[in-house]
């Protein structure tokens, strides 16, 4: 299982003539396994360190370690191989293909990932698991909000990764699907070992993390286990 | 199958894209074959021409005759191998033609053996080639085809006017062989003996001195020929020869024929091709603004592709399969509707006549080939774009 290790890692931006630190510094070290929450107001760093743990950004300084990879060394192409098979990616829109259908959407990542065995088992297996093998045929504009965003979870898992980044995935539905999907997630967390990195405005969200790291301006402000209610993130 | 969807994803804008190749490629394929056919046709005469030394009278003699006699002399010259007196007379006298997409057709009087020099050798489809017999006569395909002739059949030649003099003299002839098709000048050709060929120049002459003429002693032009295999600028050298030592001739260097013919068939083709280019070019560029269209309406789809692992150049294949498939079938299609174009016209043309279009091999890939290619130039710039695009900012993109 995989573990990261954020050493001083920080993302600035320019604006005009103004430095904006989207990340400042931040040292954490993620588990293998952990169910972690990253909680925060808007602009203070949560997707960025999401976006920077998913290598969809290199960092302006620091360091960043996965399954005991310094990312830091890679190339573009070693590190869009390593988004294919160590993370997966669960986004607030769901982003599904609409020309796709439920079973290639879970496909998808599979083919920029060579030597894969039976992916369509394991994608028939995936909807099962999230609830979705009577859907296999749908279209995206056919299914709930709630069902695109379990397909879109069944696609961050088709290659096995170690981690599963979430950006807000229940801020586009309503209370009792977030519910359901935080309850899969748990599931898949606690069966599959798979480590579950998630950001989110919602607090029962949070609450339901083993772990939740605050962050303000760039900067962690708590790291705290355990369960926090009423919290104002 | 993704690349269709994507394809038909926005069926109107793709189908109009996908119209703008196939009439580039319509216009390519038409235009093509009808340049193909008339480089066919001056081929023919490149082929002909290239490989021997016309001698007709000399500049300034009005009579367009020279003795037959000349033909010895000429065969003392050095690096003459053989000389062959022949005899050309229209097949339709007084039929007037605007417009021909071809050499008139002609009665043509031959020495059977000079088929077996140069590089222009007719091969007959039914029945026989020329004999020493007088009477016969061997026509060109579409000849035979106006006149719907078989073996056996007879003909008179010259074709007899509507609106013929009462004096006006033809001959009927026996068909003893049919050529295979040449697309060139002797599809329109009918070949008569030597003889029968000095007996319709007799016809052809004045009244008044057509008693006085043994035209058994003259003929129109000599036919030169050098070893088979001389090149075009040796015969060119036996042609100045010819001019040097016999008197009262003039020898054409086959290159002026064969440049005339190069430079006749490069112009045509420049004119039909640029054209279709042009038209396929317009068709290219709305490819490129279909695919334009495509990304940026694709946009959080290539930032998932990114953030699933997919790299700089897989997204850029995908692109770039898309538009390349959009080419082809656009080349496809315009081929396909081009061709259909072709084998009408061809077909509509009356018997006779020479045809229009030659769709051949070259043409066929040249339509589609372009069309594919041009489809995958198109794609480039929006396949570079989209390959290039930020993840993060992709992925959240409104």
């Amino acid at each position: 299982m995989a573990g990261v290790e954020l050493d001083e890692l920080t993302r600035y931006y320019k604006r005009g003539n103004e430095v904006i630190r989207a990340l400042d510094g931040v040292t954490v070290t993620i588990k293998p396994g952990e169910f972690v929450a990253v909680v925060g107001r808007s602009g203070s760093g949560k997707t960025t360190m999401l976006d920077l743990i998913g290598l969809l950004l290199r960092p302006t300084g620091g360091k960043l370690v996965i399954d005991g990879v310094d990312t830091g060394k890679l190339s573009d192409s070693e590190r869009a191989h390593m988004r294919a098979i160590t993370v997966g990616f669960v986004f607030q829109e769901y982003n599904l293909l609409p020309t796709l259908n439920v079973v290639e959407n879970v496909m998808m990542p599979l083919r920029y990932v060579r030597g894969h065995k039976d992916g369509s088992t394991r994608a028939h297996d995936l909807l099962d698991k999230v609830g979705l093998s009577d859907r296999l045929k749908h279209r995206p504009s056919e299914l709930s909000g709630g069902q695109q965003q379990r397909v879109a979870i069944a696609r961050s898992m088709i290659n096995r990764p170690s981690i599963i980044l979430l950006d807000e995935p229940t801020g586009a539905v309503d209370t009792e699907t977030a519910d359901q999907l935080v309850g899969l997630l748990k599931q898949i967390n606690r069966e599959d070992g798979v480590t579950i990195v998630v950001v989110s405005h919602d607090l029962d969200l949070a609450a339901q993390a083993g772990r939740r790291i605050r962050l303000k301006d760039g900067k962690v402000i708590a790291d705290e286990a355990g369960v926090v209610s009423g919290a104002s993130v | 199958m993704e690349v269709f969807r994507n394809i038909t994803r926005r069926k109107l804008r793709s189908s109009l894209t996908i119209l703008g190749i196939v009439i580039g490629v319509l216009a390519l394929t038409t235009m093509g074959s009808m340049a193909e056919n008339f480089n066919a046709l001056l081929d023919g005469g490149v082929k002909y021409f290239g490989s021997s030394i016309q001698v007709g009278p000399p500049d300034g003699q009005l009579a367009p005759l020279i003795p037959i006699s000349k033909i010895n002399d000429i065969k003392q010259v050095p690096g003459v191998e053989a000389a062959f007196a022949g005899y050309g007379f229209l097949a339709k006298p007084g039929q007037v033609s605007i417009i021909n997409f071809g050499p008139p057709d002609e009665v043509i009087a031959t020495d059977p053996a000079e088929n077996s020099w140069g590089n222009l050798r007719l091969s007959v489809a039914l029945g026989h080639y020329l004999t020493s017999t007088p009477g016969e006569v061997v026509l060109g395909s579409s000849i035979d085809q106006e006149f719907n002739k078989k073996i056996g059949d007879t003909i008179d030649l010259p074709v007899r006017p509507a609106d013929a003099k009462p004096d006006f003299v033809n001959h009927t002839y026996t068909v003893v062989g049919i050529l295979d098709k040449t697309r060139t000048a002797p599809d329109g050709f009918a070949y008569i003996n030597l003889l029968d060929g000095q007996t319709l120049l007799k016809d052809s002459l004045p009244v008044a001195i057509r008693d006085s003429v043994d035209v058994s002693q003259i003929t129109q032009n000599i036919d030169v020929y050098g070893k088979p295999g001389t090149s075009l600028s040796d015969l060119d050298k036996l042609a100045d020869l010819i001019n040097q030592q016999v008197g009262g001739v003039k020898a054409t260097r086959p290159s002026v024929f064969v440049n005339g013919f190069k430079q006749g068939g490069a112009l045509f083709t420049a004119i039909t091709e640029a054209a279709a280019l042009l038209a396929l070019v317009i068709g290219g560029l709305s490819v490129v603004n279909t695919m334009f269209m495509s990304v940026a309406e694709r946009v959080r789809e290539i930032g998932l592709k990114k953030a699933v692992g997919a790299t700089t150049m897989n997204v850029m294949s995908e692109f770039l399969i898309e538009a390349t498939v959009i080419g082809v079938i656009g080349g496809v299609i315009g081929w396909g509707l081009g061709a259909l174009i072709t084998i009408a016209g061809n077909a509509a043309t009356p018997p006779g006549q020479p045809t229009l279009f030659l769709l051949d091999v070259n043409i066929t890939v040249l339509a589609i080939g372009f069309a594919t290619v041009l489809g995958a130039v198109a794609g480039i710039l929006p396949a570079w774009r989209a390959a290039r695009l930020d993840p993060v900012a992709a992925l959240r993109n409104e």
